[in-house]
């Protein structure tokens, strides 16, 4: 029996061997680990996040011809390994939450752009849309926000602190623009996932829930009489964003569709002539310490990969819309597009 | 006939591959179907959808169906769902009657899997309009019934109430998370604890703790049990097992099975609750429940059959409302979406093919698990005459292991593996009861979450009793489920009190 | 009045202060069924404090010192050394290999009866084959993050 065991031990050890030496190498001009942790600020791995940062994590890894890993851990913990880890052993992906967290001043959000360095952007999630019941008397969102001015309560399921509000508080800084000391009648019902926000639909808890084109398409093609029919009144994405979808859409419906509840056709006014836009932009974050060489390295893989057009088609597909932009402009933009969104907040609170 | 055309070996041998993967993982104490089905999702992507969908039925399946291993050979429940498998499965394994109980357990085990796959297959649209129908007063109510499963689980009622409602109070620990829609405050904690405890502690750890680490402190401090003249485990001795333990257990399987089913459709629930729920009420509602906790096979059947059962029943909202029922369906959303399917009322619709190839993969996983377990059993059986200095060592390492990656990878999890082993072990020195305690751990999150939106969407307490006959129905349940409770109490004290006159 | 007597249940939750009402609840009843058990039993509970003192400093009973004290602080031990470790090695899961070889190796001998060479064999031979395939089949086959 012994002889079995070790030569059983002697082959595991060998290949750990191997498995050591591939794994620690990496191009010279490129300080990155041989085996790189990717942390995302969500603990889902059948979310948004984890799917796009595995199609980009995977194309990455092959590029720099490392080992990469997502590891779904949540926002705290990832904000967390990422202050521990000044090598750049670990990096991490997430979207606007990131900011809006802090904006929103969410216990334990801290303001990404002192603390963390921006890095690139890579994709767009254009779905984040707002829904009522397919037999609700509101048909628009005018009609919503008329109804407000007219001392109706809007109830409306939102998950508060991030994504998920920040169109509901468009949509009620919109109406206390336009019918100033009325924005009160626009309520916040805050819950949780998805299943919730439906539910509160369902039981006529809410008047209109925030969604996703991608998780509530289907419930907009049931027929009235059923008791969880939706209809879209809202996709916050810009125009351009929901242009660039494939144009099948999503489900049955079509781009065309699709394109009828985004600005210009739904406008939600910002104040400045503007109109309120929000897209759920990917992006990574570092740590402050990290060395910039790094970054570049990860910003020209990126910009390669992106070069070659294979990640577009893969992302699309998955109704993600490419939006690559190297770490230095991404964060003027991002810090660009969160003081438009504090301005909002600020006003609301104030 | 384009469904035949799937129904290739490969698809077989993926689901075969999956379940033997898949029980493998449960019967390591700390790791999990979940985390088996989340390990291998990227995997998926190669399979292309239907064999890939095939891996994860079959993993999902072998995980849940794995855990009872551990509960009875070892007293540590492989994942949360078995906790109610230790109660009967460990006593029988000290009487050597581990292969027995292994064996009722893997056939409980198949009928509550083939009968949920059958009530998903026929019913699943009609149940999720059924669902829909509990709100969050409703969800409420279920969880405050198996919160009042404690009192009948319970050996001493002061005692079983207090563990409880400490079980609750230590999941509040944390923020309330803005996820399930709190404020993300924290609460019951020092400012100093908010670093670590900022996600509160994560079921995993603690039931690993309070069941492996502190069970093995607590042989430590006997100097091992392995000692001569002291009551070691037989793998032989005791009786053998025969399809006749089921005898006048149909009840026991269709209510255990049908509880089972129902716990798994309603998202948030969580499937633990399931077989708690399903061993209190054979308990309350069995003529003969003298036995349970003992060492009675009726005790395995409710556990293993509802547990089960989950499978099916999670997989209702999931297929029919794009909602999963658990945390392990929540992860077979990606493998959908990473193959651009997208789930939702109108999936079994227009994927007929694949709602079909789902059913027939399921049935499969559950046949292929029994025919994999029944034959294996005895041989895993053996667990229990390696000697203690070799599997408990390897044990606290596996229970690591499941700590860090149950969230992929945060060191706190392996240190709450320590904290709550020895809280485990103190509590049961000073007579708190550790299975009422898990059961208000694992609901205490959601009790809460459900009864404060409870309140807050209406404003007034009496919406508990009027918000709908379901709610009606459920507090019914609940005064029965209590009563029965206090009724067996008086009942056993009196026989106990008349047998010692006698 | 219909109405008015079910207005006595109104209970309104002030959203920012929802994360103190539901533990509220139950601390109190914590609370309660503290005192209730202290008041019922409290003749029981000093000699039984003297009794578990006696027992841990060895002089009631047979309580194995060695070995439970002995594993408290092996299993600290562990998980600190493994922390540290992995920032030595960061992603690659040898943290968790080299520490459990040593873990595994020295919790065996401390619980081991009596050793034997052949006990002391088995021994190490699991302490360096277990924890291998452990950490080949979970973080390199199937690519679970350890520490």
């Amino acid at each position: 029996m012994t002889p079995i065991w070790s030569k059983a031990c002697l082959a595991l050890l060998a290949s750990a061997a191997i498995g050591l030496t591939t794994s620690a190498q990496a191009a010279d001009d490129c300080p990155l680990p041989g085996n790189l942790r990717v942390v995302i600020g969500s603990t889902s791995t059948g979310g948004d996040t984890y799917q796009n940062s595995s199609i980009v994590v995977d194309q990455l890894a092959k590029k720099l011809d490392i080992n990469a890993k997502v590891d779904a851990v949540g926002v705290m913990p990832a904000f967390q390994a990422l202050e521990r880890s000044r090598h750049g052993n670990t990096i991490m992906i997430f979207h606007d939450g990131a900011y809006l967290g802090n904006l929103y001043g969410v216990n334990g959000y801290p303001n990404i752009f002192d603390k963390y360095i921006v890095g690139p952007t890579i994709a767009i999630n254009p779905g984040n849309a707002y829904l009522v019941p397919k037999d609700s008397p509101y048909q628009t969102l005018d009609d919503i926000m008329a109804a407000a001015g007219n001392g109706k309560q809007i109830r409306v399921a939102i998950q508060p602190g991030g994504v998920s509000e920040i169109g509901f508080s468009a949509l009620k800084n919109a109406v206390r623009l336009k019918y100033p000391g009325k924005e009160g009648n626009i309520v916040a019902v805050n819950t949780g996932s998805q299943a919730d926000k439906n539910q509160l639909l369902f039981d006529g808890a809410a008047d209109v829930i925030n969604g996703s084109v991608q998780a509530n398409e289907q419930y907009t093609q049931l027929p009235a009489d059923d008791q969880k029919a939706m209809r879209f009144v809202w996709i916050t994405a810009r125009h351009d964003t929901i242009a660039q979808t494939e144009a099948a859409g999503m489900g049955d419906t079509s781009r065309e569709q699709l394109l009828q509840y985004v600005t210009p056709n739904v406008k939600v006014p910002m104040g400045d002539g503007q109109d309120f836009t929000f897209d759920k932009e990917f992006f990574f974050l570092y740590n402050k310490d990290m060395d910039p060489a790094a970054v570049k390295c990860i910003d020209t893989a990126l910009a390669d990969i992106y070069d070659q057009g294979e990640i577009q088609k893969q992302q699309k597909r998955s109704f993600f819309i490419p939006d690559f932009k190297p770490s230095a402009q991404a964060a003027t933009y991002l810090e660009k597009k969160s003081e438009e969104y504090r301005t909002i907040i600020d006003d609301l609170k104030s | 006939m384009d469904i035949l055309s799937h129904l290739t070996p490969m698809f077989f041998t993926l689901i075969a591959a999956g379940t033997l993967i898949g029980i493998i993982f449960g019967a390591i104490p700390g790791m999990t179907a979940t985390m088996a089905v989340a390990v291998c999702l990227p995997l998926t992507y190669a399979f292309g959808l239907v064999n890939g969908i095939a891996l994860l039925l079959g993993l999902y399946v072998g995980g849940i169906s794995g855990g009872m291993v551990p509960a009875v050979l070892l007293n540590i429940p492989g994942t949360p769902s078995s906790i109610t498998t230790t109660f009967d499965g460990y006593p029988m394994a000290q009487r050597g009657e581990g292969e027995r109980a292994l064996k009722t357990g893997i056939v409980a085990s198949i009928f509550g899997g083939l009968f949920s796959a059958a009530v998903l297959f026929f019913f699943a649209p009609v149940l999720a309009d059924f669902a829909i129908k509990f709100s969050y007063v409703e969800k409420f109510l279920i969880i405050l019934l198996a919160l009042t499963v404690i009192a009948s689980l319970c050996s001493n009622m002061l005692m079983g109430i207090f563990s409880g409602v400490l079980g609750v109070w230590l999941s509040l620990i944390g923020t309330y998370s803005i996820t399930e829609g709190g404020n993300g405050e924290p609460r019951l904690m020092f400012d100093f604890m908010q670093y670590y405890l900022i996600d509160g502690f994560s079921l995993l750890p603690v039931l690993i703790g309070i069941f492996g680490l502190s069970t093995i402190l607590l042989d430590a401090e006997n100097g091992f049990a392995d000692a001569p003249g002291q009551g070691r485990i037989k793998l032989k001795g005791g009786a053998r097992f025969s399809f006749s333990i089921f005898k006048g257990q149909l009840v026991n399987l269709i209510r255990s099975s049908g509880i089972g089913t129902f716990v798994g459709m309603l998202p948030g629930v969580g499937g633990s609750a399931a077989s708690v729920l399903a061993y209190s009420q054979e308990k309350n509602f069995s003529r003969d429940s003298s036995q349970m906790g003992k060492g009675a096979p009726q005790g395995i059947v409710a556990s293993e059959s509802s547990n089960n059962a989950l499978t099916g029943g999670a997989l209702v909202p999931l297929l029919s409302l794009g909602i999963p029922g658990d945390s392990t369906t929540a992860i077979l959303i990606g493998a959908f979406t990473l193959q651009g399917i997208q789930v939702g009322p109108l999936f079994i619709g227009n994927n007929m093919d694949t709602w079909y190839l789902m059913i027939i993969a399921l049935v499969a996983a559950n046949v292929l698990m029994f025919g994999i377990m029944y034959f294996a059993i005895r041989h895993i059986a053996k667990v229990i005459e390696v000697p203690k200095y070799i599997l408990y060592p390897l044990i606290v390492m596996m229970c690591v292991v499941g700590a860090y990656a149950i969230n992929y990878g945060i060191m706190f999890d392996v240190w709450t593996l320590l904290i709550f082993g020895v809280f485990g072990y103190v509590a049961q020195k000073i007579g708190l009861e550790v299975v009422p305690l898990i059961i208000g751990f694992i609901l205490g999150k959601s009790a809460e979450v459900y009864f404060v939106k409870s309140i807050e969407s209406y404003g007034n307490l009496t919406i508990f009793f009027t918000k709908s006959p379901i709610a009606a129905f459920l507090w019914v349940l609940i005064a029965v489920s209590v009563a029965f409770a206090i009724y067996l109490r008086v009942r056993n004290r009196r026989r106990g009190a008349s047998s010692l006159v006698e | 009045m219909d109405s008015h007597w079910l207005s006595l249940f109104d209970v309104t939750i002030d959203f920012s202060q929802s994360h103190l009402f539901f533990p509220r609840i139950v601390t109190t009843l914590l609370g309660i069924l503290l005192v209730m058990i202290l008041v019922t039993r409290y003749r029981r509970i000093v000699p039984a404090l003297r009794h578990a003192g006696r027992v841990v400093g060895g002089r009631e009973g047979n309580f194995d010192r060695k070995r439970f004290f002995g594993t408290l602080v092996l299993v600290t031990l562990y998980f600190y050394l493994m922390g540290v470790l992995s920032d030595v090695f960061p992603n690659t899961g040898y943290s968790f290999l080299i520490m459990s070889v040593l873990f595994v190796f020295s919790l065996s001998l401390l619980y081991a009866e009596r050793l034997s060479r052949r006990i002391l064999l088995i021994i190490t031979l699991n302490a360096l084959i277990a924890p291998a395939i452990a950490w080949y089949v979970l973080a390199q086959l199937f690519r679970i993050t350890l520490p």
